[in-house]
């Protein structure tokens, strides 16, 4: 049995390595405004790689948060098709695509959303809690690794704007995702400590081997991702680098 | 849906109100409309003998002297009680404004008063399609008999008493009640202008000073009085109890209220950047609270109405067990009830539009509304929770030890207010205390959904608070009942077990209301006596009597059979036979508890009784417990009784059978047939139905806890359908983090789950001590009755019941949180 799941675990690691964590063909997304119809996405082709780390970038309202979204699983294309972690999101169930939020992708907010009513280390723990799994060491770990060891037990209301943050990294990265989203995720900061949040989450994933998808308006933040992705009115403008 | 809590709630008392009234106004006859010009009245227990009218002559001038004989019979085609109304219509014209019409009306006069004829209401003739001419069926004293409708009249308006109302001579009164020579009471209108208090006054005391001892003189209101008086414990227990479904519709009206001020928190921030000021916003509240109240009212006090009219004949029921010869009325709608109900809803509204208005007055402008977080977790100060606490069941334990107030148990109730009260108070800390149960993510699957529930509680916790306060209220309000239903019940059923002995038991026909229809015809007991042995035959006789100037029930019994046969529960525990053979040797009277009670009376003290024999003197060999009313009752040996009471025919007689039953039945069934129409039961179908008056006596108070019920099941699902609202996008959040439906569904069942447990913890605790209270306390103080205290069985029936039903309320709400997206609540907030 131990053997045979060590065989599989290394199954999985290879084929990780070998396949890609996202695969975009097509992908389009219209939404409907009464009777308008806003094309927000018009054929997006995109190919992510395990481990890399993209920088979403593009005038406000090409498309970035809803590209962002069909990644996370959160919504569906209407149109081409959508790989994450070998699942195709057009054709999976309601509770696949829920197995999937939980266990391969990661989100980080704009505005953290961290459920004000449990601890920041509940909401750390929260989706290794909804996937029926406690590892308090994993929780802690994190915790020390965004610098919040000692506020575990602290609300986020006693928490500034830069800390919620970081523990919403740390939130993201705590079930060892393939795949993190992140939409704007220093939008809400000062640039000091929006700076540092970006340090952890990029420092942090890179340490977890996590691919990073990450919407931004800023020319620095985009500088240090390993590739750019522009879009412009729904379509991706700059050719793949 | 607010509205609809407010209008159950209005609706509960209206027609608890109206019901109980409708009875009150039967029971005492609508003694004002019959009276009619008549201001006093003459009477004495036991009646009349028509020649002591002459006694009054030095009165004559004053006043007109009106005989009246007053009965009851039973119309069997209808299965309803009329009432016969015997007057001498001669003079009687000049007291009351009857108008008869027939289609020879000098013929019909004199029909009425030489003949067998009876007038009756126009609308009670219609009803049983009968003409002048025809003849009315009857049975009166267990007889068959017929009367001749020579003429009818019009009610001055619906409803009165009049509509079933048989107008005889006093002549034909007499025969047919079997009390020939005798009338009820001599009403006296004073000749010439209205009279003045005083001279009416003047005229008492000259009429009195006329008459030998025995005699009453006493205004024609005293009658009215007296039967309100009896009622009005019954009227202000139903009414406590509906106000309490007012008391969970004001919760209701809080939160619901207080949920759509959340909803449009945006809204209200953005209002008050804008520089609405406060006295803005509290207007805007409390004009929608005023228009959900008085839509509320309206459609409550048409409810009310209907529901009313459902609950009369229950209510009346109950009555019928207080006072005999009651016949059910209808229900009178009439302005000033509705403008109670809507003038209730009203004011209910505007109680619960304190908490919201506290939340809007909260909601911070605009630029303050991102940085604030959800209800911050503050614990109002313990101490004044405690103090609150200590205040409140300070006030319960005093008003407790508090007499009744005119009958009513007033400060028990309000003993009962204040520990529903507790409820207010602990629903927070008990909402703290479930929520503050950490199970940690540790326990998987329904851990986390329960540790989101208790943070999302945590969150809403005043409304949460409030929601299982109104959960506790419904508890509580179950618990109690159930508790003093059911010691209630088992103290009946054990009465009965033992106080009903007999192996027969003989009654005049009943109407379908319940209530009885008079007297037994005396030839009965004799036939039985043949039949049977008279050694077997325990007729019960009953009338009036005044003890300390209160009219009380003073009947005869065979304490001879009795003694033998036992039954009848002593307070001290004695054997009945034993109680009834001592008080037969030394002419003792027993009383029922009710009257000890009242009167604060014990074994062996010496009671003076007002008699139609005059005053007389008997000590009291025993005090037996008595559930069948809460009249004060002296009972004597019947050979005591008669001494100064003429046989005018048993209540009911108990019969024994040495042998086989079901024969001695038929032939006893035989022996009457054709001539008498009785019931003759079984001992097995007299338990029965002694539960089955019970039951239905119970009825009205098993609605009003139904209705509470249903009203603290919408404060769950209006509360849960707030807080989901609140959260929609921590719930999104939930959902991208990967929660599954199903865990969401589990999250808003356990907010369900832990409202309930909270509501019905508390619930418990204070329904026990409500019950404890109510059985102890207010039942002793209203009725007399010492009821053995039994913790329900169905205690666990009822906890249970709670949660499913909370789990269920939980149901809608928690499919309103699967109905959106995590994509579109997430955009729909950001
Ligand atoms: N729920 C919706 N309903 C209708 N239209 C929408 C909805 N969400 C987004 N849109 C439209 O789709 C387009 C793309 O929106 P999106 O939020 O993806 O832009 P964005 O690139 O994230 O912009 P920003 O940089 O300002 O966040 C916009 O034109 C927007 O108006
Ligand atoms: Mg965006």
């Amino acid at each position: 049995m131990q053997t045979l799941d060590l065989v599989s675990n290394l199954h999985e690691t290879q084929s990780r390595v070998l396949a890609p964590v996202a695969t975009l063909i097509g992908v389009e997304r219209t939404y409907a405004r009464g009777r308008l119809a806003v094309p927000a996405l018009r054929g997006v082709d995109i190919e992510l790689v395990p481990g890399e780390l993209v920088a979403l970038t593009g005038p406000s309202g090409c498309g970035k948060s809803t590209l962002l979204n069909i990644l996370a699983a959160v919504d569906r294309a209407d149109g081409g098709s959508v790989l994450v972690s070998g699942q195709d999101l057009c054709t999976a169930s309601e509770s696949q695509l829920t197995l999937l939020r939980r266990r391969s992708i990661g989100v980080v907010f704009q505005d953290f959303q961290l459920m004000p009513n449990l601890t920041a280390y509940e909401n750390v723990a929260l989706p290794l809690a909804l996937d029926g799994r406690t590892d308090s060491v994993r929780v802690l770990e994190l915790l020390s690794r965004v610098g919040l060891a000692q506020r575990g037990s602290h609300y986020p209301s006693e928490l500034s704007g830069g800390e919620q943050q970081r523990v919403a990294v740390a939130r993201a990265l705590v079930h060892r995702p393939e795949l993190v989203v992140a939409d704007e995720p220093t939008g809400n900061l000062d640039s000091a400590s929006g700076r540092h949040v970006l340090d952890l989450l990029m420092d942090l994933r890179r340490e977890e081997g996590a691919a990073l998808v990450l919407a931004t308006h800023d020319r620095m933040v985009a500088a240090r991702a390993d590739r750019e992705l522009r879009l412009l009115d729904g379509r991706i403008a700059s050719p793949e680098a | 849906m607010t509205v609809l809590g407010v209008a159950i709630g209005v609706a509960a008392v209206v027609s608890t109100l109206l019901a109980s009234r409708a009875a009150v106004a039967s029971m005492t006859g609508d003694v004002a409309s019959i009276a009619g010009a008549a201001r006093l009245e003459v009477t004495r227990p036991g009646g009349i003998a028509m020649a002591d009218i002459e006694l009054l002559r030095p009165v004559c001038d004053e006043a007109l002297l009106v005989p009246i004989i007053e009965g009851t019979a039973l119309v069997p085609e209808m299965g309803e009680l009329v009432r016969i109304l015997g007057v001498d219509l001669l003079v009687d014209s000049q007291a009351r404004s009857i108008e008869l019409s027939a289609p020879d009306l000098q013929a019909a006069r004199d029909e009425l008063l030489f003949g067998n004829g009876a007038a009756m209401a126009s609308s009670l003739a219609g009803q049983l399609s009968l003409q002048p001419g025809d003849d009315l069926e009857l049975v009166v004293r267990s007889r068959k008999t017929s009367l001749e409708v020579v003429a009818t009249f019009e009610p001055e308006r619906f409803g009165s008493a009049w509509e079933r109302v048989l107008l005889v001579d006093v002549a034909v009164a007499q025969e047919l009640l079997a009390r020939t020579g005798r009338i009820d009471r001599i009403e006296l209108v004073p000749r010439g202008a209205a009279a003045t208090q005083d001279e009416l006054q003047a005229l008492a005391a000259r009429t009195a000073a006329q008459l030998p001892e025995g005699y009453r003189v006493a205004p024609s209101s005293a009658r009215r009085d007296e039967g309100t008086r009896m009622v009005r414990a019954l009227e202000f227990n139903l009414t406590a109890l509906a106000g309490v479904s007012v008391l969970v519709g004001i919760v209701l009206v809080a939160t619901t209220l207080a949920t759509s001020i959340v909803q449009r928190r945006a809204q209200i921030a953005l209002l008050r950047s804008l520089g609405a000021s406060r006295a803005q916003l509290t207007g805007a509240v409390l004009i929608e609270a005023a228009t959900i109240g008085l839509v509320g009212g309206v459609v409550g006090v048409l409810l009310g109405w209907v529901g009313a009219s459902a609950a009369v004949g229950s209510v009346s029921t109950t009555v019928s067990t207080i006072a005999e010869g009651v016949i059910p009325g209808r229900i009178n709608m009439d302005l000033r009830w509705a403008l109670l109900g809507i003038a209730l809803g009203l004011l209910a509204a505007m109680l619960a539009a304190i908490l919201p208005l506290r939340e809007a007055l909260r909601t911070p402008p605009l630029q303050g509304l991102r940085s604030e977080h959800a209800e911050s977790v503050t614990r109002r100060s313990f101490r004044s929770r405690l103090f609150a606490l200590a205040l409140l069941l300070g006030a319960a334990i005093v008003f407790v030890n508090l007499p009744p107030l005119e009958d009513r148990p007033i400060w028990a109730m309000m003993a009962v207010l204040c520990l529903l009260g507790t409820l207010l108070v602990l629903s927070g800390p008990l909402i703290d205390l479930f929520s503050g149960i950490r199970p940690s993510f540790a326990q998987t699957g329904v851990g986390v959904p329960l540790r989101l529930a208790q943070a999302a509680l945590e969150a809403g916790r005043t409304r949460a608070a409030w929601a299982a306060a109104a959960v506790g209220v419904a508890v509580a309000l179950a618990v109690s009942m159930t508790t003093m239903v059911g010691s209630f019940r088992q103290s009946v059923v054990d009465w009965t077990n033992q106080a009903m002995p007999s192996d027969l038991f003989l009654r005049p026909l009943a109407a379908d209301s319940g209530g009885l229809a008079g007297r037994i015809d005396p030839e009965v007991v004799k036939i039985a006596r043949e039949q049977i042995g008279s050694e077997n035959v325990d007729p019960f006789y009953q009338s009036k009597a005044y003890f300390r100037n209160s009219p009380i029930l003073l009947a005869g019994a065979a304490f001879a059979v009795v003694a033998r046969e036992g039954g009848v529960p002593f307070l001290d525990g004695r054997p009945s036979t034993v109680a009834f053979g001592a008080a037969l040797e030394s002419g003792e009277v027993v009383v029922n508890e009710p009257f000890a009670q009242r009167f604060d009376v014990e074994r062996g003290d010496l009671l003076e009784l007002e008699t139609p024999g005059g005053s007389i003197h008997r000590r009291v060999g025993g005090i037996y417990r008595d559930y069948s009313g809460h009249t004060g009752r002296v009972v004597l040996d019947l050979a005591d009784f008669f001494s100064f009471y003429p046989d005018e025919g048993p209540q009911s007689v108990s019969i024994f059978v040495d042998k086989d039953v079901a024969s001695a039945r038929s032939a006893l069934a035989g022996a009457l047939a054709g001539r008498f129409e009785v019931e003759l039961l079984d001992n097995r179908e007299v338990r029965a139905e002694v539960l089955t008056v019970f039951e239905r006596t119970f009825g009205v108070t098993i609605a009003l806890q139904l209705i509470s019920s249903v009203v603290a099941a919408i404060a769950v699902v209006a509360v849960l359908t707030a807080l989901i609202h609140e959260r929609r996008r921590e719930l999104a959040v939930v959902r991208v983090l990967g929660g599954s439906r199903r865990q969401l569904f589990g999250l808003v069942l356990g907010e369900a789950l832990l409202l309930g447990l909270a509501g019905a913890t508390g619930g418990l605790i204070i329904g026990l001590s409500a019950g404890y209270v109510l059985v102890a306390v207010v039942n002793l103080q209203s009725f007399g009755w010492t009821l053995q205290f039994l913790m329900p069985t169905s205690l666990w029936g009822t906890l249970l019941s709670v949660i499913p039903a909370c789990l269920l309320a939980g149901i809608f709400p928690a499919f309103l949180a699967l109905r959106a997206t995590p994509r579109e609540s997430l955009h729909a907030s950001s």
